[in-house]
């Protein structure tokens, strides 16, 4: 009999765990649900692509415009790819909130949800958008644009032209495919068009040539073995660049593993703190950054407005949009002093 | 009456290296029990694979009521009425004997869904007709292993077999299950059904069966009728020499006591308190029926089960015995004094000076696809050690003893074990413990599945033993074995310990009525009573039990 | 030794067809990344070893890399933690953690497969709500530290080629598992214990604390991988560092010729397994001919390949002795 104790207690133990866990979960749900819904404070979502400190930095953005618009807003970031993020915007709509805004994962095969979405609540899109849903405004960069700002910082870089090779986590993403097409558009010196789609292969243009992308599917270390897997293919390879926020931070540890930091041109997107860093000791040409913040804020603005009933928020083209910054030697600095303040980490 | 229901003319086989069968004759009437006997290699299962398809033959032919047949599988072999049940039964414990029956034939329902209920239906005949009382719903595992043997038959007779082969089929039955063997074996017989019976037991063909074939070294060794079937005309066909005895038991004085039991409970029959010893240099035999409680007693006494109640005692260290390892036990207590042991797992056991040899050698006993070597030396690594590693010399030097003590013949030292015959496997399983010097020896069916020439050699190791101070304790379903090994007899019945019975007066009849129950009430009291039973039907041997 | 040829030779062959396919293979720089994701991985693939030989399964092993992964960079940099403080720190919660599963296994009787799903699960869990889902990284610091996961040697006449130190790293713990696996009273006890558990126990060995040990070790082990991993890439991302990795780790090691049956291994045959797994990688990135999304697929048909060439190589051989012999 005694020997069993330890195990009984165990088990015991971990049940309590378990049940205490799932009893708060309940609990909280159960608030949100009896919440009055129209008496008085909005309740609007703001849900991600994924996890990442850019997140963290656009849920400041979207807690102080629900500060500043006296509404009440829950940020979620799904973990697990698509098929969580579909999970937490049922959730979303079960708990009937006013109003969601989303960072569609796979906009082109989502389109279909995001409709119901938008049959059932208020919908808005923010960073990635669905332009064929019925979403009723995107909040974001364009990306295309944004590629092409990164465009010209690599022909910076490189006046004379080279050899570009291109890292990203997920092609398929509308984000990334357009950055990288407007990449792709600088560097070969063609007419602007967001609607072109390139294949994955070498492309030459009168100056520069784009030898390839790799994905990673968001595994660090095989991001990283992507970048050391070019350096052994491309010794010659004149600039790398970065399309997500990670990426940058790998190409560095990459190039630093090569011995190679300095002599090989590093360009990315975001403000990951390794990129920054980069940047203020010349290892990084310059980012493209966009303003996750204000994609944050904007957003819940929208929405707590839209919940009141006024329309009037809605851009006339339904895109507002918030315009990408390059961040090279010169602006780091004040840069990270302004990203500090609005995470609350200054001092 | 015309052509032998089954017939083979001249079959030879040979794997690679060895010759398994050659030129080897048989006939098989209807209605007819014939036992095949032979030691292990003597090629009786290669002979029964190919009667019943598994083997094809290199040479010779095969006859079925007189048609020569060839046939392609067991598949084959089935469907023109021949069967064979292993010795390991091939049926599926997790599925009911209904589904067992049928599996493989299974009505069913629609063209998707199987029948349960006329399964059942379609089961109960055939289990009256072996005379299974289950319920054709049981679970096959739960059945007892006599029982399940019995759907084996079932599922054979019901897929409409005129030919049964039996692989050793009461090697793991104990007496009661065998007699009803025997009783089914008849009656089916009696009914036309041909039946190859093959045993190591020579007491359970001298009753059984009308016709003994004896193969040795892949030939027929001779052949035996009727009223010639006796021990003694067996054995020198079997061997190639004259073995008048199994074994010799030397006559051993009891020493001090080794084992000490008061009170003790097992998990199965907490019921039942279980009180005796052992002494050294002694050989006691544990009697009893399938389910009696043995296995779980032995198994209890060396820490793989723990009891739930009771004392086990052991001699005080430095009571004439080894010294050192005494793990849990105690404090040193002048010489004779007794302490009791708790033993939690066998290790503590070990460290005790027992040692162990389980029923089921593969399952429990030998690293299958270890060398020899490794096996025998798997108890002494922890002794011999250098530092934390392997002393790879004190090793090979333990196997090596065990291998020439033991006589184990192997190819070399590191052969794998998989690959030799039982009665070496046994020796291996029993040799593992020598180099450790036990005080106490258990040993449960120390011969089962073990030909008879390796036998004796098991027997004169354990009687070796006991004369070396030993105390040794034996479950076993032969009584032979019992009869012929034990100094003291103890039969235990439902979990209880019936009765003690001393050399001189334990004989077959005592036993089995103290096993069944039938001495109980004067078993434990009067070895006198038990004795004189014995006398008294000594001379009906092939009408014991039931 | 025969399953070690077996892996050795796949090895040789996809590195031959790697090296003429591809010019850069064979160079310095790409031969220091092999090597140093071989370590990475082959750490992990040894402890997966040592439990697959008892004939158990941990898949909590990519999960352990995670949260030791994330638990150093966030103890160091948000913590504050002395690097001395750390690392025996989360080299023991490893170990510790692996110890829990090997009591829950052995002594609740659990199954392997659940408790380490379940830890899968858990450790994961917990490191996300540890640093609140964020990405934890050096930030640039701890030069040194990081030196063991992306250090190198330079070895005297061996121009342009240094010696990663994880590689270092692994031929201790490879040295050090094979003498345990191979030489000590532990070693053989674990085998036995993998080819009947049974019948270990009936020969008085203590095979709940073997067990345990096994569970132990790998945990330990899978400790190690997630430091050294995350020293080599520098910051960890909570909500997939080291996802998969004991699939990859549990490929290495049955490549290797553990069975999953549990009894035999070979520590030397796991790190070949390893880096076949690596070199596959290396490849689809370096041949032009590959294209990068059927990674996986490339992979898979390799190793199915390799183990079935295996197989019938053995069959043949076993024939042809049979065939002598008779």
């Amino acid at each position: 009999m005694s020997r069993s104790a330890p195990a009984l207690a165990f088990v015991v133990v971990a049940g309590l765990w378990l049940s205490g866990c799932g009893g708060e979960g309940a609990d909280g749900a159960a608030a949100d649900a009896t919440d009055p819904l129209h008496g008085g404070r909005p309740r609007v979502a703001y849900v991600s692509n994924g996890v990442d400190a850019f997140w963290v930095i656009a849920q400041a953005g979207a807690e102080a415009a629900a500060a500043a618009v006296d509404c009440d807003v829950s940020v979620h970031m799904p973990a697990e790819g698509l098929s969580d993020q579909k999970r937490i915007l049922e959730d979303l709509l079960v708990q009937q909130v006013d109003g969601i805004a989303v960072s569609p994962i796979d906009p082109v095969n989502q389109t279909g949800f995001l409709n119901d979405l938008a049959a059932r609540t208020t919908l808005i899109t923010h960073d990635s958008d669905a332009p064929d849903s019925a979403r009723l405004c995107f909040i974001g960069v364009d990306n295309y644009e944004a590629g092409r700002l990164c465009g010209t910082l690599i022909a910076e870089a490189l006046p004379d032209g080279g050899e570009v090779f291109l890292f990203v986590g997920r092609i398929e993403s509308d984000n990334a495919r357009r950055r990288r097409q407007g990449i792709l558009d600088v560097l070969l010196e063609r007419a602007s068009d967001p609607e072109r789609t390139d294949a994955d292969v070498s492309l030459s243009g009168p100056r520069f040539t784009v030898l390839g992308t790799l994905t990673d599917q968001f595994d660090r270390a095989k991001g990283k073995a992507n970048v050391e897997d070019v350096l052994s293919r491309h010794p010659d390879v004149d600039a790398l660049v970065g399309l997500f926020a990670y990426n940058t931070p790998l190409i560095l540890e990459a190039l630093a593993g090569a011995g190679r930091l300095g002599e090989v041109e590093v360009i990315g997107f975001d403000e990951a703190d390794e990129t920054l860093t980069g940047i203020a000791n010349g290892q990084v040409h310059a980012t493209v950054v966009q303003d996750p913040y204000m994609y944050g804020y904007r957003a819940v603005e929208i929405l707590a407005a839209l919940a009141r009933g006024d329309r009037s928020v809605l851009p006339e083209d339904g895109f507002d949009h918030i315009p990408a910054r390059a961040i090279g030697a010169d602006e780091v600095a004040a840069f990270r002093a302004q990203l500090d303040e609005r995470l609350g980490l200054d001092g | 009456m015309g052509a032998p229901r089954l017939q083979a003319r001249g079959i030879g086989k040979r794997f690679p290296g060895v010759v398994a069968l050659a030129d080897v004759d048989l006939e098989l009437a209807a209605g007819e029990v014939l036992a095949v006997v032979g030691e292990n290699g003597a090629g009786k299962s290669t002979l029964m694979r190919i009667l019943a398809g598994e083997l094809r033959p290199d040479a010779g032919e095969l006859l079925l009521d007189g048609e020569v047949v060839e046939f392609a599988s067991v598949r084959d072999a089935l469907a023109r009425g021949v069967a064979l049940i292993h010795q390991e039964l091939d049926l599926a414990e997790n599925l009911d004997v209904a589904a067992n029956l049928c599996l493989g034939r299974e009505p069913r329902r629609g063209r998707w869904f199987t029948d349960p209920a006329r399964e059942r239906r379609q089961a109960r005949p055939w289990l009256e007709r072996v005379g299974l009382d289950a319920d054709p719903s049981t679970i096959v595992g739960d059945l007892p292993l006599g029982r399940r043997q019995l759907v084996e038959i079932a599922r054979a007779l019901s897929a409409d077999a005129r030919v049964l082969i039996m692989d050793e089929p009461s090697s793991s039955l104990s007496l009661t299950e065998t007699e009803r063997l025997f009783g089914v074996v008849r009656e089916l017989a009696r009914q036309g059904v041909g039946v190859i019976y093959i045993s190591h037991r020579l007491s359970e063909v001298e009753q059984l069966a009308d016709r003994v074939l004896v193969l040795r070294d892949g030939r027929r060794a001779g052949e035996l009728h009727g009223g010639e079937v006796t021990h003694d005309a067996l054995v020198p066909l079997m061997v190639g020499r004259d073995v008048s005895r199994f074994h010799q038991r030397t006559p051993h004085e009891p020493g001090a006591v080794a084992l000490q039991v008061e009170g003790l409970t097992t998990r199965e029959h907490p019921g039942h308190a279980l009180d005796f010893t052992l002494r050294a240099g002694e050989i006691v035999g544990l009697a009893g029926l399938v389910g009696a409680g043995r296995t779980e007693l032995l198994r209890s006494l060396f820490g793989l089960s723990l009891p739930v109640s009771g004392r086990v005692r052991l001699p005080a260290a430095g009571a004439g015995a080894r010294a050192g390892h005494g793990a849990r036990a105690g404090g040193r207590a002048r010489a004779g004094a007794l302490r009791d042991v708790d033993f939690s797992h066998p290790a503590d056991a070990v460290a005790n000076g027992l040692a162990f040899v389980p029923e089921d050698r593969k399952a429990d006993g030998l690293l299958l696809p270890c060398g020899t070597d490794d096996n025998l030396s798997l108890t002494t690594l922890a002794r011999d050690r250098r530092g934390l590693c392997v002393d790879a010399t004190a090793a090979r030097r333990v196997a090596s003893a065990a291998i020439a003590d033991l006589d184990i013949r192997v190819t070399a030292p590191d052969q794998v074990v998989e690959l030799l015959s039982g009665g070496n496997q046994q020796k291996v399983v029993l040799g593992k413990w020598l180099a450790l010097r036990p005080r106490v020896l258990l040993l449960d069916e120390p011969t089962r599945g073990v030909d008879v020439g390796a036998k004796a050699e098991l027997y004169g190791i354990i009687d070796r033993l006991a004369g070396a101070g030993v105390a040794v304790l034996f479950a076993s379903s032969e009584m032979e074995e019992v009869l012929g090994l034990s100094d003291r007899v103890l039969v235990m019945h439902e979990g209880a310990l019936a009765g003690e019975l001393p050399r001189e007066h334990a004989t077959e009849q005592g036993i089995l009525a103290l096993a069944t129950g039938a001495g109980a009430a004067t078993g434990t009291g009067g070895t006198g009573t038990a004795g004189a039973t014995g006398n008294g039907g000594a001379a009906g041997n092939g009408g014991a039990g039931a | 030794m025969r399953k070690v040829l077996g892996i050795a030779g796949l090895l040789i062959t996809v590195c031959l067809i790697t090296a003429l396919a591809s010019e850069h293979f064979l160079s310095p720089f790409n031969i220091e990344n092999l090597l140093r994701r071989t370590a990475l991985f082959g750490i992990l693939g040894i402890g997966a070893a040592f439990v697959i030989v008892t004939g158990g399964i941990d898949l909590s092993i990519g999960s352990m890399v995670c949260l030791v992964g994330c638990l150093v960079p966030w103890l160091l940099v948000q913590q504050g933690w002395p690097v001395g403080a750390v690392l025996p720190a989360v080299l023991v919660l490893s170990l510790l953690l692996g110890a829990a599963h090997g009591w829950l296994i052995t002594r609740l009787r659990l199954q392997p497969f659940l408790v380490t799903l379940c830890g899968l699960l858990l450790y994961r869990g917990l490191t996300r709500g540890i640093t609140g889902d964020q990405t934890v990284g050096f930030r640039g610091g701890f030069a040194g530290l990081r030196w063991l996961g992306q250090g190198r040697i330079e070895l005297p006449g061996m121009d342009g080629f240094a010696l990663p130190v994880p590689v270092v790293v692994l031929v201790v713990v490879a040295v050090l598992a094979g003498v345990l696996l191979d030489r000590t009273v532990w070693g053989r006890w674990l085998q036995a214990v993998g080819h009947n558990e049974s019948a270990a126990r009936a020969s008085g060995i203590r095979t709940e604390r073997v067990v345990l040990g096994a569970y132990a070790l790998c945990g330990g082990l899978s400790g190690l991988g997630g430091l050294l991993f995350v020293l080599d890439v520098g910051s960890a991302q909570p909500v997939d560092f080291g996802n998969f990795y004991e699939l990859y780790a549990i490929a290495a090691a049955v490549l290797g010729g553990c069975s999953l049956r549990g009894g035999t291994g070979s520590i030397l045959g796991v790190v070949l397994g390893a880096a076949v797994m690596q070199v596959l990688r290396n490849a689809i990135v370096l041949v032009e001919a590959i294209p990068d999304n059927v990674e996986y697929a490339v992979i898979g048909a390799v190793l199915l390949i390799g183990v079935a060439a295996d197989e019938l190589v053995r069959r043949v051989v076993a024939a042809r002795r049979r065939a002598k012999a008779a």
